[in-house]
């Protein structure tokens, strides 16, 4: 792929995150029998919250919400120019660092409830994408994003477990229900984004927009070089995040973790050790 | 095109009970459950004063309450509007001139839309807010002081709210010990 091309799509991608949560709210609406708001709304939201007047705790706090934008977008720039898979790991993991010392630098209790629980996100989730990105360099024997959507084979053939444990914990990357414990909203009322508002909140929102698609341009990568099975994997995922956001409770903490570490990881590491001995 | 009419496209509630019986809370939730479903006019119950343009008061403010509505107010970046839900909140109610209210919200926030009813139907609630979206519409964005703290003094520009809200309150419980 083109610096350029990249670039536009990177550019663009904020818009292209902004409909995929608009169909979101409209589809866990009609999972809920409701109408649901207009596919729209997030940007009727974004404009809004452009007019309001923004009122700051601090500005390293608000300057954290701002870094947190620019570094999802980042790292996102990072897989969409195809370069290496680990280093857009890292740097959306850099940019929840960011958020997790915004959150921290305040006093609010719900603000670093939320921020320890970001921590516990990524302790749960981290290793399972590194696995994953192992996982296609043992396919494909490259950790180059262009390389990997150039596979003649889709991946997912070789690492049906790993997709399994990917779409998994989908709903811990994207803070859905069962996992949605960094922003759970009946009680901590949406952890570290808490004290944002106007602009600053703004920059949180369009954040998560863009991390919609860093998370499914990653179940993409799982297709290889077949777009339309890669695009099919995506519709899936979508729809399987949403009815699982819709039909479960949020677990606590303990839960999650352990689901992460003692299922998904277990799972992940079996299929990575089957296909060294069938390599081999 | 100008941003002010994305004010109603998208309004965020924050909603506060403020020593109500619990029934009209209940018809605010009846609102944003499927049969009435507030999310089709992009309604999102927020829970958050920072991140909300319209608050929606239950109850007759008790005196312990107050002190509270008041720091919510506040915490709302302007623009802003209040619906008072509720006979008691609009009133005072049953509870009118006990000793342990204040008689409705209007006696310590300035108030936009009276909703009556005990309890107030979803459908009365739902003609409130929408009602209220056109007050927010023509709200300016200056820091509103409200009656309550109106003599206590603010700058123009750059509000520190947490300030302003201690020397207010200092003010109103001078001489209390409680």
């Amino acid at each position: 792929m083109s610096f350029g091309l990249a670039l536009f799509l990177t550019l663009i991608s904020p818009v292209v995150g902004g409909f995929i949560y608009g169909l979101e709210r409209i589809v866990r609406a009609r999972m809920q029998a409701r109408l649901g708001p207009p596919l729209l709304q997030p940007f009727y939201d974004f404009l809004k919250l452009m007019e309001k007047r923004p009122v700051i705790v601090h500005s390293f706090h608000a300057f954290m919400g701002i870094m947190y934008l620019i570094g999802t977008w980042f790292a996102l720039f990072v897989l969409l120019s195809g370069g290496d898979l680990l280093v857009a790991i890292f740097f959306h993991l850099l940019s929840l660092a960011f958020l997790v010392v915004g959150g921290f630098s305040v006093r609010s209790p719900y603000s670093v409830i939320g921020a320890m629980r970001e921590l516990l996100h990524m302790v749960a989730y981290e290793p399972l994408y590194v696995l994953a990105a192992a996982g296609l360099y043992l396919t494909t024997g490259t950790f180059e994003v262009s390389k990997i959507l150039s596979a003649s084979t889709p991946p997912v053939v070789y690492l049906p477990l790993v997709f399994l444990a990917v779409l998994l914990s989908l709903p811990t990357l994207l803070k859905k229900s069962p996992f949605d414990l960094a922003e759970a909203h009946q009680e901590i009322i949406g952890g570290p984004e808490i004290e944002y508002s106007g602009r600053f909140y703004e920059a949180i929102y369009t954040a998560k927009w863009i991390e919609y698609v860093y998370t499914f341009f990653f179940v993409f990568l799982f297709a290889g070089s077949h777009y339309l099975l890669g695009a099919a994997l995506v519709v899936a995922a979508f729809f399987l995040v949403n009815l699982i956001d819709n039909v479960t409770a949020r677990v606590n903490f303990r839960q999650m973790v352990a689901f992460h570490w003692y299922v998904l990881i277990p799972v992940a590491i079996v299929n990575l050790l089957l296909l060294a001995l069938w390599r081999s | 095109m100008e941003l002010k009419q994305f004010r109603k496209k998208s309004p965020w509630l924050l909603h506060y009970n403020t020593g109500s019986c619990n029934g009209c809370d209940i018809e605010i939730l009846a609102c944003l459950a499927p049969k009435y479903d507030l999310e089709r006019f992009g309604i999102l119950n927020r829970g958050n004063p920072k991140q909300s343009d319209v608050l929606i008061v239950t109850g007759p403010v008790t005196k312990r309450a107050k002190a509270r509505l008041l720091r919510l107010y506040y915490e709302m970046p302007e623009p802003k509007v209040v619906v008072a839900v509720g006979a008691c909140a609009c009133t005072g109610g049953v509870f009118r001139h006990m000793y342990n209210v204040e008689n409705g919200v209007d006696s310590v926030i300035p108030v936009d839309v009276y909703v009556p009813g005990c309890a107030a139907r979803p459908e009365a609630i739902i003609d409130g807010v929408v009602k209220a979206l056109e007050i927010l519409e023509k709200k300016k964005k200056a820091f509103e002081k409200g009656k309550v703290c109106a003599s206590v003094p603010a700058p123009e520009k750059g509000v520190n709210r947490k300030s302003f809200l201690k020397k207010c309150l200092e003010g109103l419980y001078a001489g209390r010990r409680d």
